[in-house]
């Protein structure tokens, strides 16, 4: 009798100490697969922080022409603004003005049919051999139109920022 | 008689010669949020800005979308999540300059300026007064002003996850050369 007491003893003993072992192993997985998980999404935090702003100079663009760009804004204003604002877009033009804004960058305005009223392109690029006259492509990304001031007799601009020289 | 009508000819020719109104499409409006995490800037270089030196009205307006920021992530949210761009894609302010006759628009020199009008931004309007300073020099004219807002006046919440991100008083500065006439 005492032979088979201490048999069982021995016998719980053991499965108590296996099923610590197999306990204190799934904790370790456990915990290992939350500091991953942790780790992982810590990286991704971090790098959806830090994610750049879309590269414009390498980006496909949607080409138009200054006048075409310009006049789909009067035309259809609500089209316009579903396929060109925020997009990233090509516009081959005549600049008519080189000017600079507080910040020092170049503006470029290119030539529409409406007098007064251009695309007006903030440069982020390089702005050299740029001057009134000649005909570029400018490729940026379209905030939309910014309406003038009718009572005032200001037509309004399309806005091109962040703007790179293309050939 | 014809002196009285030339006299009033002159008088209306002299007055139509200084109405002027000057203006930019290219503007700066900035913003500054200090909070206790992060202090945030976005800056926006598109702003439409007219001064009608006859009558004192400023106006000033932009698109929200134009406002950039060093990271593309705070822009996203800014447009998405508080400004809600898509929705109020402008902001707008009309107003007056009510020290008008303090100000020679046809002599060069720095002028203190205190203008009220309609701030417009979120889909809600508040009156607003703020000062500034509206120099000529050999001409031309350039216009600046800084003055706080709220961003509860204009209903833009902050989620209280990144309520220490983002300040609850922004300052907004406007810095403005107008090279146009009409």
């Amino acid at each position: 009798m005492t032979t088979i007491n201490f048999c069982c003893r021995q016998l719980k003993e053991a499965v108590t100490r296996y099923c610590q072992k197999e306990m204190s192993k799934r904790v370790k997985i456990i915990v290992a697969v939350l500091m991953c998980l942790v780790i992982i999404g810590g990286i991704k935090a971090w790098m959806m922080w830090n994610k750049p702003h879309q590269d414009v100079k390498d980006a496909d663009a949607i080409t138009t022409t200054s006048a075409a760009l310009y006049n789909s804004f009067l035309q259809n204003p609500t089209a316009a603004k579903t396929v060109y604002v925020n997009k990233v877009v090509q516009v081959s033009g005549e600049i008519t003005q080189v000017n600079h804004n507080q910040q020092n960058q170049t503006v470029l305005l290119l030539k529409t049919d409406t007098p007064d009223a251009s695309i007006n392109c903030t440069m982020e690029g390089e702005a050299t051999d740029i001057k009134q006259g000649i005909t570029i492509n400018i490729k940026g990304i379209c905030n939309g139109y910014n309406s003038g001031d009718a009572d005032m007799g200001i037509p309004g601009d399309v806005l091109l920022v962040r703007c790179y020289k293309t050939n | 008689m014809k002196k009285s009508i030339v006299l009033i000819v002159c008088i209306v020719l002299s007055a139509h010669s200084f109405a002027q109104k000057f203006y930019t499409k290219n503007g700066l409006v900035s913003f500054y949020s200090k909070a206790t995490v992060e202090d945030i800037t976005a800056d926006n270089n598109e702003v439409l800005s007219v001064i009608n030196t006859a009558t004192g009205d400023m106006q000033f307006s932009l698109l929200n979308t134009g406002f950039h920021f060093k990271k593309a992530l705070m822009e996203e949210h800014f447009n998405e999540d508080y400004m809600e761009s898509d929705k109020y894609p402008k902001s707008t302010f009309k107003g007056k300059i009510t020290n008008l006759s303090a100000i020679n628009f046809t002599k060069d020199g720095i002028y203190n300026t205190a203008v009220t009008g309609d701030l417009t931004m979120h889909g809600v309007t508040n009156t607003i007064t703020t000062n500034g300073i509206i120099t000529i020099k050999n001409g031309a004219v350039s216009a600046t002003s800084k003055f706080k807002i709220k961003l509860t006046d204009y209903k833009i919440v902050i989620p209280s996850v990144v309520k220490n991100n983002i300040a609850e008083t922004i300052d907004i500065t406007v810095s403005c050369n107008y090279p146009n006439k009409l």
